[in-house]
């Protein structure tokens, strides 16, 4: 891999901004400009605005990205007209949602109102302050990234809540009690066929449990974690089959009835913004993230940020894969929903757990990694 | 709960088919459909052009040739100019009453040439005025693009309906099956003044006007003030346009079957 880091990129551009700038100042003024703590500080800042357009520039091409395959599934295009292969049709939707006025129910509680979408939003870009993308391209290192990822991936249901109920708005409440009780109900078998990662990987750190994968990916011995994790990012995610707190057909729009604007455009924009969380967790924890088997020729690994590039591949073809569930299966009834979470999906993740751990103690594990022309 | 599996299921088959089978079917599509979905694209593809030549036999149930469209179809009209006659057989049988005869340049001077304007706001494409046309000079075309942002655009001068004749695109000359007209036209002699009104009018100039003979004025009585002339109507070059008797300001022609 290179050696180029988010950080790096950040501090070369707040470095060259502020020399340039400096250069041209009078003395005392230049010299402050140019004081190392202030492009350490710049640095950071824009570390951060980086993260944050790279994670809305991916969001909406993901958007577009999900248009195109469901069309092809469905016999048609996508769309097509704005920008080639209409991939600027996103954000020509996004403009005009920007322009659009909020109306604001007469009976709403402003304050859950407005901060629902807002913290919903919020919540959902922090996870990609946490999650990393490559060698080096995450903020630090966080030994528990994993868990603090899942806690903040978690937060989800309040604010919908919140949301919900403040919009005064029977179908709005309906849509999110189903929200609340189906995200709580996958919950519990997502972070259990999590636990089964972090007994293969033996940590909690993203990055950790990534090169632990360096030998044979995991869904290999942990397929049967893997299923019960894509279930519940399902679920957590609200997609079809799982959409029921959104469930048009019968709830008018769920729990975002009341939203139009910019406020639904928060909402949408921190769906997807989740989705690609769900699928950048899959490929985190269960294909290897940014690396690629051992047996592939090093020409497909080794140029510069190589890492990335497969990282996002794997990323869009796991959402590729989420799309393509949303395009066969209908929508399953509360009950079936929650039947399945409670009934199936528990004793599977709990069956995950125990087979992580039987692989663990027998050591069987090297089975896995002593094919490595398998490259699973 | 007890009855918890949906009646769609076929019994006895396993759930992770419930699951398997329809993304089997989809994956089916995507693969169908990943470099050509059934969509034609409109403004840039047509139905009629011929790499649909298949999906257009499907649609009209029969063979279809390369640059052909249905044998039926009734699209924009197409106006030979030099072949209209100025009959305005099109405008009396228009249903929607979207035809309207101006002049066009040519023609006698004294009698201005006639064709037909159409306001395709109104057309509904019935083909009457194609089928009652007696020169065949009005026909329909496959052309159907008349979008246009003003609503005057709509209204097709026979200038322009002469531009579409002579773009050459298929053209579909309706000929309804009718029995054969046997209605002719008649003339009540008495009421004749043969004043030449519908000799003049004629499109077709099938009406020759014919010297009688002046009787002779028994003493007392008084001749009636006319020319000693009469129509004489040529049944097999009238098209039944109906112009003579409109024209006839003594109404002494009438429709009837000729003896």
């Amino acid at each position: 891999m290179s050696n180029v880091t988010l950080y790096s990129v950040s501090y070369l551009l707040s470095d060259t901004v502020l020399r340039a700038i400096g250069s041209v100042l009078p003395r005392p003024l230049s010299a402050w400009i140019t004081n190392a703590d202030l492009i350490t500080g710049i640095a950071v800042l824009v570390f951060g605005a980086l993260l944050l357009a790279a994670s809305m520039l991916n969001t909406i091409v993901l958007i577009w990205w999900e248009r195109k395959l469901l069309g092809r599934f469905m016999d048609r295009r996508g769309a097509m007209h704005v920008g080639y292969a209409g991939l600027l049709q996103n954000f020509a939707d996004g403009f005009k949602l920007f322009r659009k006025t909020t109306v604001q129910p007469r009976d709403a509680d402003s304050l859950g109102f407005y901060t629902g979408p807002t913290a919903y939003m919020v919540t959902s870009m922090i996870l990609f302050g946490i999650l990393p993308i490559s060698s080096g391209w995450n903020s630090g290192v966080l030994p528990l990234s994993l868990l603090l990822a899942l806690a903040v991936f978690s937060f989800a249901p309040l604010f919908i809540f919140v949301s919900a109920w403040s919009s005064n708005n029977k179908y709005s409440l309906m849509g999110g009690m189903r929200s609340a009780a189906q995200m709580i109900a996958y919950e519990v078998p997502l972070l259990l066929a999590v636990v089964a990662v972090v007994i293969v990987a033996g940590s909690f750190d993203l990055t950790t449990i990534v090169y632990e994968q360096q030998n044979y990916w995991f869904w290999g011995p942990l397929v049967v974690a893997l299923v019960v994790f894509f279930a519940g990012m399902l679920a957590e995610m609200e997609r079809i089959p799982f959409d029921l707190p959104e469930a048009e057909a019968e709830l008018v729009e769920g729990w975002n009835t009341e939203y139009g604007g910019m406020l639904f455009a928060f909402f949408m924009l921190a769906d997807y913004l989740r989705a690609l969380v769900g699928s950048i967790l899959v490929v985190l924890l269960f294909l290897g993230g940014w690396t690629l088997p051992t047996w592939v020729p090093a020409a497909l690994t080794s140029f510069p940020l190589a890492g990335i590039v497969w990282f996002m591949v794997k990323t869009y073809i796991v959402f590729g894969v989420f799309v393509w569930i949303r395009a066969s299966l209908p929508r399953v009834r509360t009950d079936q929903l929650l039947r399945v979470g409670w009934n199936r999906m528990i004793p599977l993740s709990l069956l995950s757990v125990f087979l992580a751990a039987l692989l663990v103690t027998v050591k069987c594990l090297p089975v896995f990694g002593c094919v490595p022309s398998l490259g699973v | 709960m007890a009855s918890e599996v949906t009646a769609k299921e076929k019994p006895g088959e396993h759930p992770v088919l419930w699951v398997a089978r329809p993304m089997a079917t989809a994956a089916r599509q995507f693969a169908k459909s990943l470099f050509r979905p059934s969509t034609i694209v409109y403004p840039y593809e047509r139905l009629e052009n011929p790499e649909f030549r298949d999906r257009l036999e499907v649609a009209s149930g029969k063979p279809f040739g390369v640059g052909q469209v249905w044998d039926n179809y009734r699209g924009v009209h197409a106006l030979n100019i030099a072949t209209c006659i100025s009959c305005n057989l099109c405008a009396f049988s228009c249903p929607d009453v979207c035809i309207e005869m101006v002049s066009v340049p040519g023609g006698d001077p004294k009698h201005p040439k006639k064709c037909p304007q159409i306001d395709y706001g109104k057309c509904s494409y019935c083909g009457f005025c194609s089928d009652a046309c007696p020169e065949g000079c009005l026909t329909m075309t496959t052309r159907y693009e008349l979008s246009t942002p003003k609503r005057s655009e709509m209204i097709y001068s026979p200038e322009k309906l002469h531009e579409i004749f002579r773009s050459k695109l298929p053209m579909n000359p309706i000929r309804l099956a009718r029995p054969e007209n046997e209605d002719a036209i008649l003339l009540d002699p008495p009421l004749c003044i043969g004043c030449n009104a519908c000799s003049r009018d004629c499109p077709t100039q099938c009406i020759t006007m014919l010297d009688i003979p002046k009787p002779e004025a028994k003493p007392g009585e008084k001749l009636p003030r006319r020319i000693w002339k009469e129509p004489v109507v040529n049944d097999s070059d009238c098209v039944r346009c109906g112009t003579c008797i409109s024209v006839c300001p003594k109404e002494c022609l009438f429709w009837g079957t000729r003896k």
